[in-house]
């Protein structure tokens, strides 16, 4: 009895076994960031993917929060998932499959690649190698609360608006006293983002060859603007804050909020359509476009994949017309056909969106143009920081002080190529 | 008869030799399991990071030898490894000593015959259950500046409390304030301590005019010597290891003041990838904390009362 049950168990794993390896050679190991909706939406289009390739199959492995870590570990491991989301491509280029072979011999990708916007591919391609292709992305807008501004008379602002103009309407409709606030300053700011502002006024974190930070993120412009945020914070017409912005914004604390596309269903679903309006960032002057930085995502396919036609293939799919389509709720479409077609960019909610793209290809985040980027950003980030954690308090802030303080440390990572 | 005899001894030697073999490897059988653990999940990684640690180690790319570079750099080109250091030493020295008292406290209270006894000591054990994480969360609630439990309280008797997470002065006793709550095991370690104290004592102490002051000076205090060392040296170790409180509360801030070490170890590895680098700042704390637990220990024949050895 025993032997019997022995023998059959064995049986049992062999067949087990035998069973998965066969399926092995068909599976790819796609990575995502994602969770809630959007990792449904992402499910769908890999099982899209297995519909039309019947034998393969797509595990989805969902990081969440723990995104950056686990992607780590894999490459560290050298047991990275065939594709992937990316976004770091400074450091991870090295374990990456350039893509541009890829793009040269398949012939209907072409159209593809003529469909994409101008200027994100840029933050996917490293040394001329495209190293991903973008999926999804957002620029960032002003979301504004038009019941605020009906109340108090203000018309609604055009996407020539100036940061002068932007102030004006926050002083008015600021009252401290019940805990209104006409704008939020992230204390802690993502350097990344904040970036944008310095654009904007003409400037950057780094200069455009990436050789010095000198001159750039002490410029006469940048510390103006950072001035001008502290300034705000100290007169009572924007709040300093780091968490729950979007939620203040929901419950009319804050009235006029910088962000991507990340929280537009809930603000239309807690304040209504007609109360929420969107429109581009502020301009330095009236003629010259303001700047977004843009947020992309990207696929990418490891070096160390085991079947690279087949994460070609899937790649292929993902950029394609039909699976942007699937994700255009969360992600804006990067393919002008799809934003055509679905309106994107006559619909008063996302053409803001597209608006701030058209200066995409003048900009580089800083993050592209120096291979120890996350050290300097560390320096910035604690600049900044510190000018609006210390306007918080109340103390005396010394803004020039503090960026020339942050480029004097940042000077070690420029003479060690 | 002879050769029965030496038949006999030749069986019991077998026998005894049999045994002895089969004695002797069943209990590793038993510990197996937990020496593999240790040995893959312990040794092994402790040992894999030392090495890690003499090169450049990037998560991506290529690995080079650069032996005691990293070492140095720590001490020399790295003011975060300074200013880390410097934060997590301020956080030791406020914490310990209160940690320590607060147990003991805790415990004294527990020694006496009230009712519900027990029930408080689930309540004073509960905290040390609850993850790290959630905990972090409550408290961020509780120290909000203007919706915050603790600035309500004090909003009662008139005074305005802090800006606890958002202000560079306070965040640091923040932290404080929210890891002393997290009594647990010390708590019962000193109960227990306490309990073995025998009875006699107190009462010859009484007879002999004793007040509760000096029976817990003379008596109470010395007894428990071994256990206030015990927990000591564990509540140091874990002082230095701060790091969930930070990472979900402040993520170091703001402006860097509550930026423990294992933070900046955790940055160096997962942040700037930097994993060479990163193992150098573990195994410089790990050198750290055992010179200072091997200080305790030295001083600890002058103040610790074994009953065992009569010591004064």
């Amino acid at each position: 009895m025993k032997k019997g049950f022995l023998f059959l168990l064995i049986v049992m794993i062999t067949i087990a076994a035998v069973g998965c390896g066969k399926s092995k050679k068909n599976v790819i190991r796609f990575a995502t960031w994602d969770s809630a909706e959007v990792l449904e939406v992402q499910r769908d289009i890999a099982k899209r993917f297995e519909e039309l390739n019947p034998g393969v199959k797509v595990q989805v492995e969902a990081y969440a929060d723990g995104y950056s870590q686990k992607l780590a570990a894999g490459f560290g491991a050298k047991n990275p998932p065939d594709v992937m989301y990316m976004w770091d491509f400074p450091t991870y280029s090295a374990s990456l499959e350039s893509l541009n072979q890829y793009m040269e011999e398949d012939q209907s990708f072409k159209a593809i690649l003529a469909d994409l916007f101008p200027g994100i591919i840029n933050y996917s391609t490293i040394d001329n190698q495209i190293y991903g292709l973008p999926v999804g992305y957002t620029s960032h807008v002003i979301y504004y609360n038009k019941a605020i501004f009906d109340e108090a008379g203000i018309p609604y602002p055009t996407n020539d608006w100036t940061w002068d103009e932007f102030r004006e309407i926050a002083r008015k409709v600021s009252d401290p006293s019940v805990g209104r606030y006409g704008f939020a300053v992230p204390t802690q700011p993502d350097p990344y983002d904040f970036e944008q502002f310095l654009w904007t006024d003409g400037t950057a974190y780094i200069a455009p060859d990436g050789s010095t930070v000198d001159g750039y993120l002490n410029s006469e412009a940048t510390i103006n603007r950072m001035q001008f945020f502290a300034d705000m914070i100290k007169e009572g017409s924007a709040l300093g804050a780091q968490e729950s912005i979007s939620r203040a914004f929901r419950g009319g604390n804050v009235v006029i909020q910088e962000s991507g596309i990340w929280p537009l269903a809930a603000h239309i679903e807690a304040i209504g359509e007609e109360n929420l309006g969107i429109v581009g960032l502020p301009r330095a002057s009236k003629t010259v476009p303001a700047s977004s930085v843009i947020n992309s995502s990207a696929i990418s396919m490891a070096k160390d994949a085991k079947n690279k036609e087949l994460a070609w293939e899937f790649i292929k799919f993902y950029s394609s017309p039909e699976a942007v389509k699937m994700r255009a709720k969360t992600d804006l479409p990067v393919l002008k056909s799809v934003a055509d077609e679905l309106g994107y960019n006559e619909d008063p909610f996302y053409a803001p969106f597209y608006q701030m793209l058209e200066t995409a290809e003048n900009n580089t985040p800083a993050f592209l143009l120096h291979p120890q980027y996350s050290r300097i950003a560390e320096e910035i980030s604690n600049a900044i920081e510190k000018i609006f954690v210390d306007t918080i308090n109340g103390e005396t802030v010394n803004v020039r002080e503090i960026l020339n303080y942050a480029v004097e440390e940042s000077k070690q990572y420029f003479t060690d190529k | 008869m002879k050769a029965n005899v030496i038949r006999l001894k030749h069986m019991i030697n077998l026998k005894k030799s049999n045994s002895g073999v089969k004695k002797s490897y069943v209990p590793y059988l038993f510990i197996l399991p937990w020496i593999a653990g240790f040995l893959f999940f312990t040794i092994g990684p402790l040992i894999f990071s030392l090495i890690m640690s003499f090169f450049d180690w990037p998560i991506v790319g290529d690995v080079k030898f650069i032996g005691f570079s990293n070492y140095i750099r720590a001490f020399t080109s790295d003011k975060m490894f300074y200013h880390s250091m410097g934060v997590t030493f301020k956080f030791a020295l406020i914490f310990v000593p209160l940690y320590i008292l607060i147990a003991l406290s805790l415990a004294l209270l527990l020694n006496n015959e009230v009712k519900g006894k027990s029930a408080f000591k689930t309540i004073f054990y509960l905290p040390s259950v609850i993850s790290g994480v959630a905990v972090s969360m409550i408290w961020i609630w509780i120290f909000d500046v203007n919706y915050g439990v603790i600035n309500y309280l004090l909003s009662l008797v008139n005074i305005t409390g802090p800006n606890w997470l958002g202000d560079p002065k306070w965040a640091i006793f923040a932290m404080v304030i929210a890891s002393l709550w997290g009594q647990g095991t010390m708590v019962l370690i000193f109960l227990a301590a306490l309990k073995d104290i025998p009875k006699e004592y107190y009462e010859a102490a009484s007879i002999d005019g004793a007040g509760a002051i000096g029976r817990f000076f003379k008596i109470t205090l010395p007894l428990i010597t071994p256990a206030i060392l015990f927990n000591l040296i564990m509540t140091i170790i874990s002082a230095f290891q701060q790091l969930t409180l930070a990472l979900v509360m402040t993520k170091g801030g703001p402006s860097n003041s509550t930026y423990f070490y294992a933070m900046h170890v955790y940055n160096n590895a997962f942040k700037h990838f930097e994993m060479g680098y990163a193992s150098a700042n573990a195994w410089i704390m790990f050198v750290l904390i055992l010179t200072l637990t091997l200080l305790v220990f030295k001083s600890s024949s002058a103040w610790v009362y074994y009953e065992s050895d009569g010591k004064k």
